[in-house]
């Protein structure tokens, strides 16, 4: 099981877009996927859940894997959430 | 405290449950129970509807895709991901699996559910999602209903017996599938209560309120509420108190209507023997079986307009299933079945393309009937193939003038000609009459009641078209006076001219349920009455204990204008007379 801190630097937070390829990234792994903020835990692999986190700019998650590909799967959802999630800024 | 809010009472009982909200469409879908051997197979179904979701969705992005566009691809990408969300499918299947219910129940509600936490966030960009999973439901919903449940005997209907609806306006199918899942009461933010459905309703005795405003945005899902259809109120916040002094008001009611069963058996004759008929209005079986319960003289008024609200005209073989089996349960009693009278307020799907810029005084009625002569015949074919089971007559709609009757007639004899030659034998007196409802009519009926074998006063049209009052109009609908002497100028002069012609003349319409009015019509000199099953035994009641002869004294100096000042203190007077 992996367990990360991640802040969300890109501009629009969480929002359909950025939340769309998280769940995409997160379903690609073999493991389970859990997201918290606020006191709230979502499957990061249901784009309802994610969106409903509402998390804005400047956010901090807790990311959760555990499974056969925790590690990769954690590696790959940093990587996005760090990148801005590919947009622009 | 309770907070009440007010709207008009169209049947006077009580309801008490939780509500429920009624959202677009909804009815549409099929709610039921399972048997436990089918709830695997509710899940495969639900899992399969939402891959082919995918699947489909799959071939939108790859022809959206040679177009460039990144937004629309986002989008149904969000799409595709909603139909494979967890909290979607797999909550769905849980619901299946613990409620015991069909998919697209379960959907719905797992869809409510996540719409309501949507909304809790308040967030406007989130708002923006909840249609994306609208649209996402629908798609599921739509595979769902391409691949109906195969396991059929599996079905128990969903009952509605402890819950309130609320919805911005009701059409009288929607009203019919309720009155079938035993909804407990009804409230809508439109409407009026001579309005068609509202009709309904107290036929079939379900408590509901009309022209409650914001009622959708003031009453919260599944809340506690009392509805008072005599007042036409709505409380909330039930407390003990409240929740008892209902619930034994609605047993009082409940002895009422049993006190009033004992008047059913009873000859019908006023204090003065004066002989009165009592017929019964009807569409669905069970209302037939109601007036049979009610001991009515027979079916006076048989609508037919239900069985034309699909998208499609009904075939002669299904109209002819319906009305023999009216005739049928009827058991030797006449059943008067009244030719499609759509228009007006109630349009079947079927014929929206008929609709002109007044509907009111549109292509309705009979006029419609004519111009539509394929789908006329196959209704008459199917009421005259009944009419070999035992009593039926025909009764026309919307009269205005004699050249209509004639051409209806001529209409009815080719039928009756072409089924003689398939080896109906088809009585060839077989009773037409007309509804005199349009001023027209009622002005001209010394010429039209010689052309009809009965008469039929729909006093709801006649009253809105003398008054120019359209009864579902909230504006105006206080200007709707049954009592105005206008009003039973024309319905004396209809009576005198059937006794006349000797011609039966009946009463259809909300006046015929009404006690105190059906003392006034008495004083006026009707003597057969045509109303819903549920009020047979309050209008018996009030007839067997009037004097006819003090009716007709109150009335007549009412329209001389030396009686009671006004309507209401008429209907008073008519009340007080024992």
């Amino acid at each position: 099981m992996t367990r990360r801190t991640l802040q969300l630097t890109n501009r629009l937070g969480l929002h359909a877009r950025a939340a769309s390829k998280l769940v995409q990234t997160a379903s690609a792994f073999d493991c389970e996927a859990w997201l918290e903020h606020k006191g709230r835990r979502v499957n990061a692999r249901s784009i309802m859940g994610v969106l409903l986190l509402a998390a804005p700019c400047g956010s901090e998650l807790m990311l959760e894997t555990s499974g056969e590909q925790h590690e990769e799967a954690a590696d790959a959802i940093t990587e996005l959430v760090e990148n801005r999630f590919g947009e622009d800024q | 405290m309770s907070l009440a809010l007010t709207g008009i009472g169209v049947t006077s009982g009580i309801a008490m449950g939780r509500v429920h909200r009624l959202t677009p469409g909804e009815l549409a879908l099929p709610e039921y129970h399972l048997e436990a051997g089918a709830v695997t197979t509710e899940i495969t179904r639900i899992r399969q509807a939402a891959q082919r979701s995918e699947h489909f969705l799959g071939n939108m992005m790859t022809r959206v895709s040679g177009r460039g566009s990144e937004t629309a691809r986002d989008l149904l990408e969000a799409h595709r991901l909603m139909l494979r969300d967890p909290m979607l499918i797999e909550a769905t299947c849980e619901r299946i699996n613990e409620q015991r219910i069909n998919a697209e129940w379960a959907l719905a509600q797992q869809s409510e559910q996540l719409q309501e936490e949507f909304r809790r966030l308040d967030d406007e960009y989130l708002a923006l999602r909840r249609e994306d999973l609208e649209q996402a439901v629908g798609l599921i919903q739509r595979e769902l209903a391409e691949q109906p449940t195969t396991a059929l005997d599996a079905r128990i209907p969903h009952h509605l017996d402890q819950t309130i609806l609320i919805a911005s306006e009701l059409g009288p199918a929607e009203l019919t599938v309720l009155s079938q899942r035993r909804v407990a009461g009804l409230v809508t933010e439109h409407g009026a209560p001579y309005s068609h459905s509202a009709i309904l309703a107290r036929s079939l005795e379900i408590p509901m309120v009309v022209g409650v405003h914001h009622a959708l945005e003031l009453l919260r899902e599944d809340e506690e509420i009392i509805i008072d259809g005599h007042y036409g109120s709505v409380l909330t916040d039930v407390d003990d108190s409240l929740r008892r002094h209902y619930a034994e008001k609605l047993d009082a009611t409940l002895r009422h209507r049993n006190d009033l069963k004992r008047y059913l058996g009873r000859p019908s004759f006023t204090t003065d023997r004066q002989p009165f008929c009592l017929y019964g209005n009807a569409e669905l079986p069970p209302e037939f079986e109601r007036c049979l319960a009610a001991k009515v003289d027979g079916i006076g008024l048989m609508r037919t307009e239900y069985m034309f609200l699909e998208a499609h005209l009904p075939d002669e073989q299904t109209q002819y299933l319906a009305y023999s089996a009216a005739v049928r349960t009827m058991n030797g009693r006449t059943v008067t079945i009244r030719t499609l009278d759509a228009g007006g307020d109630k349009l079947p799907a079927a014929l929206e393309l008929t609709r002109g810029p007044n509907p009111a005084l549109g292509l309705r009625g009979l006029r419609l009937s004519l111009s539509i002569a394929d789908a006329f015949r196959n209704q008459l074919r199917a009421i005259l193939r009944a009419s070999t089971l035992g009593p039926v007559r025909i009764l026309l709609p919307m009269l205005t003038s004699v050249a209509e009757i004639l051409q209806a007639r001529q209409l009815i004899a080719e039928c009756r000609e072409q089924l003689r030659k398939e080896g109906f034998q088809i009585d060839p007196a077989l009773p037409v009459g007309g509804m005199i409802e349009t001023p027209a009519a009622a002005l001209d009926i010394e010429r039209m009641a010689p052309e009809l074998d009965f008469l039929a006063i729909g006093t709801n049209d006649l009253i809105q078209y003398v008054l120019a009052v359209d009864r579902q109009d909230e504006l105006v609908s206080h200007i709707y006076d049954p009592t105005h002497r206008g009003i039973l100028e024309l319905i004396a002069r209809i009576v005198e001219s059937g006794r006349r012609h000797d011609r039966e003349v009946t009463i259809c319409g909300e006046l015929a349920g009404d006690p105190a009015a059906v003392r006034m019509l008495i004083g006026l000199g009707v003597s057969h009455f045509s109303l819903p099953p549920a009020q047979i035994g309050a209008v018996k009641k009030s007839l067997i204990e009037c004097s006819s002869r003090r009716c007709r004294e109150l009335v007549e100096s009412y329209r001389a204008g030396n009686g009671a000042p006004n309507g209401s203190e008429l209907l008073a007077a008519l009340t007080e007379d024992r």
